[in-house]
């Protein structure tokens, strides 16, 4: 038993979570729908800031993807974590177009191999797992892309230092000042996202290639099979 | 100096640290990784740096440096509400001098105050009750910062607002808790804490039922502790005591200024003035549950979030950052990719770097800048 001064009720307003009381749901509610309208105007500044500062350097990195592909080259993408899943989701583009008419265009998530990657690790240092997969497959005049929020990821730096050696075009995705993906010219195409939120600069990661990936087909679209006499005479339909 | 030179004696301090080493030996063959033991509060960080204690530690015991530092935590958007408030006509913001420099994301209060805002460091929340009084044709707001140890001070005095009704008296209210935040730590997946010292200015308010939860529920050891070295030693000894005894139980070694049940009449203040926040964001850990406290309804005429318009900017800490790790005791401030680069006492990015209270501040002032060095 509490004595009287033992200052519970007071305790119990200052930790509600130490004596089982919930949160009061109307002020969560309220604090809950804040916190939406924050973050998603957040979002929707950081992209129209990104787009409208940065849409020559997407056609150019879109040209630089397309001139891999008209030479039956082919893309190599990279990440840590999240990033990881940005750059599997930029290979599953190129190869499952889901636009009608789009040829399925080769491109290798370097991060898919677990027996690959365990093996580097393991062994070698975790810095040099994507080095061993380029100097494997990557052919000069293949193409690589790495995301990493802040720039810094040690061993994207290391790919792109050995797919400079190997003449492959780098593209990057990066967030706060670019990191060494900006600053080290190893990086062709880098494109940065001007915040300091892991979230808002993935965002507007996909948004990004998501853009790229419609911009690369269009430059394609020219070589593409060629269309056969009759057709270019036109049909009766 | 009474109640300081008996906590630096350096004999005590060598007893106790043979103690510890002792202890230490015979724990040794049962640890598969050395000992950690967080000290939350920055007090104890910077004891800990001034009188070189981690030094004098055995190899299988770490500190671990804990979020307890008020200035160092407080995440970026709210320094930029403090710089709208301040810029604001006719308003005189007043603050704790730590408070002066911590990074907003586009300037600190030093920087607006030396863009020409009436900003000015006070002592004591009393002092700015004081220049209002002083300054009827302005609004004074104070900026009440810091853990359950500072909360009663900013609550006595929008009480004593009230009663003399000083209308032109605001408090902006970034008061937060450290015992949510010993939960959230505690929490963490990749958790590896084996015992804690306890902010003992903190306990001096609340008392020691608080902590009961760290000792019953997640069976950690806890110590209440001072901020003289001696203190801090002992605190380790006896954390260390229950670790070998296998005991979890919470300790007051800070007893001549913590008692059981806290101070009730600085209690009763806060609970008068303040309510639970249902989250606050926490720079370097994100947000926690029901850390934060804001002004109760009734004193809304005394709230400058109710008086003015705060722009409430969500800022995200930056990425390269990697203070949560430290503070969890993953990583010390030296694995940090920035840590005395990019982020240091001059340019701090970190919030532990900010104050000199922050782990990163200490290691970096005291010369820890590689593992080496240590």
């Amino acid at each position: 038993m509490m004595s009287e001064n033992d200052n519970s009720q007071y305790l119990q307003d200052l930790y509600p979570f130490l004596h089982n009381k919930s949160k009061d749901p109307e002020q969560d509610e309220i604090g809950l729908l804040e916190s939406v309208k924050q973050k998603s105007i957040a979002s929707i500044d950081t992209k129209r800031v990104f787009f409208a500062d940065n849409a020559q350097a997407l056609v150019n990195a879109a040209r630089a993807i397309a001139t891999v592909y008209k030479n039956t080259g082919r893309m190599y993408a990279m990440g840590n974590g999240g990033s990881s899943c940005d750059a599997a989701h930029f290979c599953v583009e190129f190869q499952h177009p889901v636009t009608a008419g789009r040829p399925a265009l080769a491109a290798m998530n370097l991060l898919a191999d677990a027996a690959m990657n365990s093996a580097v690790s393991n062994d070698v240092g975790f810095q040099h797992i994507f080095v061993r997969q380029l100097n494997a497959h990557a052919q000069q005049g293949d193409g690589l892309v790495g995301f990493s929020t802040s720039g810094c990821s040690d061993n994207l730096m290391a790919a792109y230092a050995t797919a400079k050696e190997m003449d492959l075009v780098t593209l990057g995705f990066a967030g706060g000042d670019g990191g060494e993906m900006k600053s080290s010219g190893l990086v062709d195409h880098c494109l940065v996202v001007d915040s300091d939120s892991i979230h808002r600069i993935q965002e507007t990661h996909v948004a990004c290639y998501h853009i790229i990936w419609d911009l690369v087909h269009t430059l394609l679209a020219d070589s593409r099979g060629p269309v056969s006499k009759e057709n270019q005479t036109g049909s009766t339909l | 100096m009474k109640f300081v030179d008996e906590f630096r004696d350096t004999e005590k301090a060598k007893s106790l640290t043979k103690a510890i080493h002792q202890i230490a030996l015979n724990l040794a063959p049962n640890l598969t990784k050395p000992l950690q033991i967080m000290e939350f509060c920055g007090g104890h960080t910077h004891t800990i740096f001034r009188y070189g204690i981690e030094q004098m530690l055995p190899d299988n015991i770490e500190m671990v440096h804990g979020p307890g530092c008020p200035v160092c935590v407080l995440p970026m958007g709210r320094v930029d509400d403090c710089v709208a408030l301040a810029e604001q006509p006719d308003v005189i913001f007043t603050t704790f001098g730590d408070a002066m420099r911590v990074p907003g994301s586009k300037k600190s209060l030093l920087q607006a105050k030396a863009d020409g805002a009436d900003i000015r460091m006070t002592y004591s929340p009393m002092d700015a009750l004081n220049i209002a009084r002083n300054n009827p044709d302005k609004e004074v707001i104070f900026f009440g910062l810091g853990f359950e140890t500072t909360m009663p001070s900013s609550a006595f005095t929008v009480l004593q607002a009230e009663r003399e009704n000083i209308s032109n008296f605001s408090l902006f209210c970034n008061h937060i808790t450290t015992v949510p935040t010993i939960k959230a730590v505690l929490d963490s997946p990749d958790m590896q804490l084996d015992g804690f010292l306890a902010p003992g200015h903190v306990a001096m308010v609340t008392g020691e039922r608080p902590f009961d939860f760290i000792a019953l529920d997640y069976h950690k050891p806890i110590v209440i502790t001072g901020f003289e070295p001696l203190d801090i030693l002992h605190s380790l000894w006896m954390v260390l005591q229950q670790i070998e005894q296998g005991r979890s139980v919470v300790e007051n070694q800070y007893t001549r200024i913590v008692q059981p049940n806290g101070n009730t009449p600085a209690l009763e203040a806060i609970s008068q003035v303040f309510e639970i926040r249902e989250f606050f964001e926490w720079r370097g850990l994100g947000s926690i549950d029901h850390s934060g406290v804001r002004m109760k309804a009734s004193y809304a005429a005394y709230d400058a979030e109710k008086k003015f318009a705060v722009p409430n900017l969500k800022i995200a800490d930056p990425k390269s950052c990697q203070c949560g790790e430290v503070v969890k005791g993953v990583i010390k401030p030296w694995d940090c990719k920035i840590f005395g680069t990019k982020c240091n006492p001059e340019n701090p990015m970190g919030a532990l770097m900010v104050s000199s209270e922050g782990a990163c501040a200490a290691y970096y002032n005291n010369g820890y800048h590689e593992k080496e060095t240590a």
